[in-house]
């Protein structure tokens, strides 16, 4: 276990050095981390108090106590010490502070020309640096020119070659740092050579831990575990905020809490960590309590737009409507031209009912973001609503292609075709989904459903898939009745009774009545007296009994029935086994 | 959709259509002087003229050349001015230094252009009549550039230093993917009907929308241009609100992440149209050229492609077909089912306009059948039909007719092609008009049912390929199938079990009606861009020094040929069309006995429609052939023309070239009496058949078909007889009458050859009167000879009543029959005389010397060991008899050679093996 102090020590060095380099947002991250370690009580300033007041709330709640209190015991394995790198000029030229001056004011080129003659890897490092930013700005500016009917996107960096030129020479010359590293991988990523990227970020990273920035980009190399469990990284108290950030893209929810439950023992006030914690337990569907931190963390960060159109999806789903309105109105003060700002305004009408409107703030979230998966799925889930399916499919699709594991958009894709009355075809698309989340019952239900429809009536299969929903801990409760169901239509009435019981149990346990319940238990009751059970009749018709209307009348009349048979029973025994 | 037609007609300008309008500049004459003053004679002038016209209306095509082509090009043009010509074309484009000399320039080229009003032209003075075909190429561009932003200005002057600096580094030649390689005839697997279908639902599309792009597939170059004509008639009208839509040229050349293989740097991006031609051309390509198609590298440049335009679906298409015949099952259905996700294959679902309501749901009825008709190609029949199923409902629900005509040709293909057995109700429960008899129909009546009906559909709808082939299909049917009337009662009922040849040929000609059709609109046909491309390959072909005028005449015919294709212009996927319907007609011919016809029809498919055809076909009409010349000439020929058609289409695994040989091996094995490696190939035979129930099924017959035989040959008669047993069963199951009468046929062989006669009989009779209802001649003839083989198998004092039955079948023996069966009926004939008693060898010795020698001689080719053993043995006999000493020990030599050759047949293997 390192120590806080350590930590705060490294991470004070690195913010220094990294916005130095102008790696202002791995700064930025760094820095919530620095505040989010637990307060130095040597500089105890009230600033300071103010600013973690209120953040403990959500420990208070969820958190084991003993995490904030007690050091966590260490996890098994001893961090590397790395030592902080030190500058290679101690004070910066002068025409690296101009150079410095002009990137802080987005002139790029401007800024690596001042630097074409300097040597230093601080100064190489700046002046690819931004090359590399001039020629994403180009492109991006280009992108819009030549934006043909086609949507032509062939812009490109026209400095990657001549970058990747200059830093592959001075990596076999040796003559790059870790940050040099980093733009290397940066560069061969977007060359789409990713091995290579890997590899120059996994040295970087390993040579210069605190740079979030080059963590981010080796997590969105890694596309499958075994990728990530390949990687050769150096133990470092960094490698754990990787991990876990990594363990949630690839879906593995629990593990990576596991890792932010350890993290939060030394950064116990990380407004990132609850945001990423936020993330795994919803993936998880924990609503409620996803819901209370975000409420802590907005009021310890009120202008915070990053991660909040997860908070609406969670307002959404609890039909929250004042307090997703408020959140809208909130982050569209702070910046309405995040694309993040227009999915929460987007919900936010969605829910009203207002769907074209909604589909207008999420094409203008992808206007902002072309990649951004949520708002296409979600743009989709809007036309489903105004019943244009062609248009959501194509929006599921292109969800589906830019994150090929989107199970939410393979289950909309299936969902858009069953409506057309493809349910054969909708059928892949289910799969698909499934495929990806095997463990939710909703998906079951849904390829059941579809199995079930009359075009199909595959009832066998549909079967199945109810099966697996019920091993899935349904919790609406679908899957079980109609099981009961699909077993009475086919004839198999043991089996059906055995599912309506089940159901009765599940209905029992949590206090549900309703139409399923009358059904099921006319059916049990009919189903015992044929069967010669009375006593589990009996009892069936008798919880009847309490309930009015038509149910009673048949609980009454099989209860006739039952007393009728169990009297003629004797009688009959007797005529055949005369005393 | 909607997106497509705003820019259809999108013209951009590029450095090539630059070095066009200077070339234009030099050409068009100055006012005075009535010849430009570097030209020397009128005919030069001229020369340019015509170069320069090709050149302006192949500007829609994908490809432009670059500049180090186009001055190539210029060189073989003029003799003494082609220096001149291209120097001042580089000087002219280095002088473009800043993108206000691109302004400039333009607004010369406007001098250049006559006034629109002046409307009076001398007659001996050639002006740029703005009217004419370079008027408007010129007017375009000046439209096209005035319309460009300046950053599109900044960008067209980059591209033109990046096509400069091309030339300069004379950097390497690209091919036009396809463009020679078609002679080098490589063919794809796709068989005949699989073929039609896919053609067929392009027409669909072109139906459905027309006037919008056509759907996809293979719709054939001059088809296409037609829907480009609308598309630009259209366009040109909503030009005048729309003046902003104009495409931007952009250069790949400049994206220096792209410097790998096919796509060459100086490629420009083109319009819309212009990829989607070019998709269309590739899609063709895939499908001449099948597996052989280099599939990994269309496939990155696909990748490529889908890289530079995300938005242009259609690639996801290409790469479906692309998969497709690289069987990779799983790449290919994602992108099936990516390219209809996308706004269902109708492009671009942010322009389209809520106006068009029929577009609402789109092709995903379409999805539906593609998806069949892949399934169906993957061999899952069964998911197939699940799938064409829920297309006929979902045409149904959206009532497109167009749609349900080809679902229902589909799904009789399907049905007649795998082979279900007959009383499983595969057919789902939805489609009314056809369950409503359905349930009690065989597979057999309710494919009838489909393509009727499907028929129907496609005549009221005018889909003239769909009807033609349609019409195909029938023939196919009724060439297969006993006429039955569908619902039989009363007495007067199922009179009529048979074939009805009159039937298959009349829809045989019916479907070929197709091409005068075509042939007859032909002027609706001819649209500047397929006829220009190859106006310009025709171009520099001759040209040389000749003389212009010479040219016509100094062509070679194929040429000429060409040019008339070209000119005719009947679109590729008619042209297979007709040369399927010659291939079923050199099938029906086979089965109906007439050698002679079927190698005709085929020679005629292969010299005809060779160039056109889909691989399958070509392969299958190598295949007749070959096995004709096996029949007919004997194996020496046989494995010769093999050898000739492994090298022209790739042996891949169950392609028909492996199976011919195999056949061919075993049969050459059984006649040589290598029994062991004619069962190695019979098994081999059998293993290339997919173990599902119902699929391959014909493969399946054959190879125990062949197993019989080789069993019979081995002298296992019990055995043999099983297979043959359960292989009848099978054929009955199946529903495979043809193969019965054969199968029948193998049963009284084996009775024969174990000695039972009197139990091969009744065999031989069925066989027989199968033929008859299937006017199957020549194996009735065949039929007709083992019965009479049988018949003297039962004593001598039948050999009479063998004799005039032998002679009945004689004529078709001879006539059409192969090398085996003429010897067979030569030696039986022989046979038959010297066991008659009343025939005396002294007195008619002539008679049976000249059948056995026949026989003998025909053996010798066929090497046919043990028959000709037979006929050589009885000719010594004869001599023997005749006391013709000499003639008898040399039959008695030849005799013990093939006696000797048939015990060690392993001594000399064929070479091929």
């Amino acid at each position: 276990m390192v120590s806080k102090e350590t930590c705060r020590n490294e991470i004070r060095a690195a913010i220094r050095q990294l916005s130095d380099r102008c790696l202002y947002s791995a700064a930025k991250w760094a820095g919530e981390q620095l505040v989010g370690i637990e307060q130095d009580p040597s500089n105890f300033t009230p600033a300071n108090t103010r600013f973690q007041r209120g953040s403990s709330s959500i420990r208070r709640r969820f958190s084991t106590n003993e995490s904030i209190s007690t050091p966590q015991p260490s996890i098994g394995f001893s961090h590397a010490v790395t030592p902080l790198p030190e500058e290679d000029e101690v004070i910066d030229g002068d025409l690296y502070l101009l150079a410095k001056s002009y990137f802080d004011c987005r002139e790029y080129r401007r800024a690596s020309h001042v630097l074409r003659d300097q040597m230093s890897k601080k100064s190489v490092f700046l002046r690819c640096y931004a090359l590399y930013l001039a020629g994403e700005k180009r492109k991006e500016e280009e992108m819009i020119e030549i934006e043909g009917p086609l949507g032509k996107s062939d812009a490109v960096n026209r400095e990657l070659v001549p970058l990747e030129r200059e830093l592959s020479a001075l990596k076999s010359s040796g003559a790059i740092d870790s940050f040099g590293l980093y733009l290397y991988g940066v560069v061969l990523k977007e060359k789409g050579n990713e091995s290579l990227a890997r590899a120059s970020l996994v040295e970087s990273v390993n040579n210069y831990p605190w740079n979030w920035s080059a963590w981010s980009e080796l997590q969105s190399l890694c596309t499958s575990i075994e990728i990530l469990n390949s990687l050769n990284l150096s133990n470092h108290w960094m490698k754990e905020f990787f991990l876990a950030n990594a363990y949630q893209e690839l879906r593995m929810h629990v593990e990576s809490l596991e890792k932010y439950e350890y993290l939060q023992g030394i950064f116990s006030f990380s407004n990132y960590i609850q945001a990423q914690t936020a993330k795994a337990q919803y993936s998880l569907r924990e609503f409620d309590q996803v819901e209370i931190m975000f409420e802590d963390l907005l009021r310890n960060d009120p202008y915070r737009v990053e991660d909040m159109d997860l908070y609406s999806n969670v307002l959404y789903a609890k039909e929250a409507c004042a307090a997703l309105s408020y959140l809208a109105h909130k982050v569209f003060l702070t910046d309405k031209y995040r694309p993040e700002s227009c999915c929460i305004i987007g919900n936010y009408y969605s829910l009203k009912g207002q769907h074209e409107k909604a589909v207008m703030y999420f094409r203008r979230a992808l206007k902002l973001n072309k990649k951004y998966l949520s708002a296409w799925t979600l743009m989709g889930h809007e036309y489903v609503e105004m019943k244009n399916t062609p248009a959501a499919i194509d929006a599921y699709r292109r969800a589906v292609d830019i994150n090929p594991c989107d199970y939410r958009a393979w289950y909309g894709l299936g969902q858009a075709y069953e409506m057309m009355g493809m349910p054969f075809y909708a059928l892949h698309y289910f799969r698909k989904s499934i495929f990806f989340l095997p463990n939710d019952s909703r998906l079951w239900i849904a390829m059941a459903k579809c199995y079930q429809t009359e075009q199909l009536c595959m009832l066998e299969e549909a079967i199945k898939c109810y099966k697996r929903a019920v091993s899935c801990t349904d919790t609406e409760g679908i899957a079980l009745n109609q099981l009961a169901k699909l077993h009475q239509k086919l004839g198999r009435n043991e089996e059906a009774a055995y599912y309506f019981e089940k159901d009765l149990e599940r209905m029992d346990a949590e206090g549900l009545e309703g139409p399923n319940m009358f059904e099921a238990l006319v059916f049990l009751a009919t189903h015992f007296k044929t069967h010669k059970k009375f006593e589990e009749a009996e009892v069936y018709c008798t919880r009847l009994l309490d309930y009015s209307g038509p149910e009673k009348e048949k609980a009454k009349s099989l209860l006739r029935g039952i007393r009728m048979a169990q009297t003629g029973f004797p009688s009959m025994d007797v005529e055949h086994f005369p005393l | 959709m909607a997106g497509l037609t705003r820019t259809a007609g999108a013209f951009a300008v590029t450095p090539h259509k630059i070095s066009v309008c200077i070339l234009l500049q030099l050409y068009s004459p100055s006012a005075q002087m009535s010849l430009p003053f570097l030209f020397s004679s009128v005919s030069q002038h001229n020369r340019l003229g015509l170069y320069l016209l090709s050149l302006t209306k192949s500007c829609d095509d994908i490809y432009e050349p670059k500049l180090e082509e186009l001055i190539n090009q210029l060189r073989e043009l003029g003799e003494d001015m082609d220096a001149w010509l291209t120097d001042h074309l580089t000087n002219k484009f280095s002088s473009l230094a800043s993108p206000d000399d691109l302004l400039n320039f333009f607004s010369d080229m406007r001098g250049i252009l006559g006034s629109l009003d002046s409307g009076v032209v001398q007659d001996d003075q050639i002006i740029l009549d703005s009217n004419s075909s370079f008027g408007m190429f010129v007017r375009r561009c000046i439209l096209a550039f005035n319309l460009l932003s300046f950053e599109g200005v900044c960008h067209l002057f980059s591209s033109i230093e990046v096509y400069l600096k091309e030339a300069h580094s004379s950097s390497d030649q690209y091919d036009v993917a396809n463009n020679n390689s078609e002679s080098l005839t490589q063919y794809n697997q796709m068989d005949l009907e699989n073929y039609a279908m896919d053609k067929a639902i392009e027409e669909i599309q072109l139906q459905k929308n027309a006037g919008s792009v056509p759907f996809h597939l293979h719709t054939p170059e001059a088809l296409f241009k037609v829907t480009e004509g609308l598309l630009v008639t259209r366009k040109e009208k909503s030009r005048t609100s729309k003046k902003n839509t104009e495409a931007t040229p952009a250069s790949y050349a400049s994206s220096s992440t792209h410097e790998d293989t096919l796509v060459d740097e100086s490629l420009f991006l083109r319009t819309n149209l212009q990829i989607q031609g070019f998709l269309m051309e590739q899609a063709d390509a895939i499908e001449t050229h099948g597996s052989s198609f280099s599939s990994s590298s269309i496939e990155s440049f696909l990748e490529q492609l889908r890289n530079l335009a995300p938005e242009l679906h259609r690639v996801h298409f290409l790469r479906y077909l692309n998969k497709l015949h690289s069987d990779d099952y799983f790449a290919a259905l994602d992108n099936l089912l990516r390219y209809f996700d996308y706004s269902a294959g109708t492009e671009g679902f942010d322009l389209a306009p809520p106006s068009t309501c029929c577009s609402m749901y789109g092709g995903y009825e379409v999805a539906l059948l593609c998806l069949g008709m892949m399934h169906f190609r993957f061999g899952h029949p069964n998911l197939a039909l699940e799938v064409l199923t829920e297309a006929v409902r979902v045409s149904q629900q959206l009532s497109n007719d167009t749609c349900l005509a080809y679902t229902l040709a589909a799904m009789s293909n399907l049905l007649s092609e795998m082979g279900i057995a007959s009383t499983t109700s595969v057919l789902g429960s939805s489609y009314t008009p056809v369950t409503s008899t359905a349930s009690s129909l065989s597979v057999q009546q309710r494919v009838y049912i489909l393509l009727k009906e499907s028929r129907r559909r496609a005549d009221s709808l005018k889909l003239r390929r769909l009807v033609a082939s349609n019409h195909l299909a029938m023939a196919k049917f009724e060439l297969m199938h006993v006429q039955r009337p569908l619902l039989s009662f009363g007495p007067k009922a199922s009179t009529r079990h048979k074939t009805c040849p009159v039937s298959v040929c009349k829809e045989i000609r019916l479907g070929a009606h197709l091409i005068s059709d075509f042939s007859s609109e032909s002027s609706t046909m001819t649209i500047d861009g397929s006829l220009s491309s190859a106006w310009l390959k025709d171009l520099q072909k001759p040209w040389g020094p000749a003389v212009l005028s010479q040219n016509s005449g100094s062509r070679k015919s194929s040429t000429f040929f060409q040019l008339c294709d070209h000119l005719v212009s009947v679109p590729g996927s008619v042209t297979q069309l007709i040369g399927a319907s010659y291939l079923l007609r050199a099938t029906s011919w086979e089965l109906y006995g007439s050698a002679p016809m079927a190698r005709m029809n085929t020679l005629v498919y292969a010299t005809l429609f060779g160039d056109s055809s889909s691989s399958s076909d070509a392969e299958l009409a190598y295949l007749k052939l070959i096995q004709h010349l096996a029949l007919y000439k004997g194996y020496q020929d046989a494995f010769a023309a093999l050898k000739i058609a492994e090298e022209k289409f790739l042996t891949i695994s169950k392609s028909k070239i492996l199976l011919l040989k195999l056949q061919l091996l075993h049969e050459h094995a059984l006649h040589r009496g290598n029994l062991k490696l004619a069962q190695r190939m019979c098994n081999e035979l059998g293993g290339l058949a997919s173990t599902t129930m119902g699929v391959d099924i014909e493969l399946k017959v054959e190879a125990s078909l062949r197993e019989a035989r080789t069993l019979l040959a081995a002298k296992q008669y019990s055995q043999a007889a099983n297979v043959a047993h359960s292989l009848f069963c099978t054929c009955h199951k199946f529903n495979l009458q043809i193969e019965k009468a054969s199968v029948l046929l193998v049963l009284a062989d084996i009775h024969k050859k174990s000695g039972n006669a009197v139990l091969g009989l009744p065999y031989a009779l069925a066989s027989i009167s199968f033929c008859q209802s299937f006017n199957l001649d020549l194996l009735k003839a065949s039929a007709t000879l083992t019965l009479a083989e049988l018949w003297l198998g039962l004593g001598s004092n039948h050999a009479k009543r063998a004799l005039d039955l032998l002679h009945g079948a004689f004529p078709m023996i001879l006539g059409h029959g192969g090398l085996e069966l003429r010897a067979r009926a030569y030696i039986f004939e022989a046979n038959c005389y010297l066991s008659d008693p009343s025939f005396s060898v002294s007195t008619d010795s002539d008679t049976v010397l000249d059948s056995l020698r026949q026989a003998s001689d025909e053996l010798q080719a066929l090497e046919y060991h043990e028959l000709a053993a037979e006929a050589l043995y009885l000719m010594a006999m004869v001599y023997d008899k005749l006391g013709q000493l000499d003639e008898r020990e040399e039959a008695a030599a030849l005799f013990k050679k093939h006696i000797i050759a048939l015990e060690n047949p392993q001594d000399v293997e064929p070479n091929i093996a």
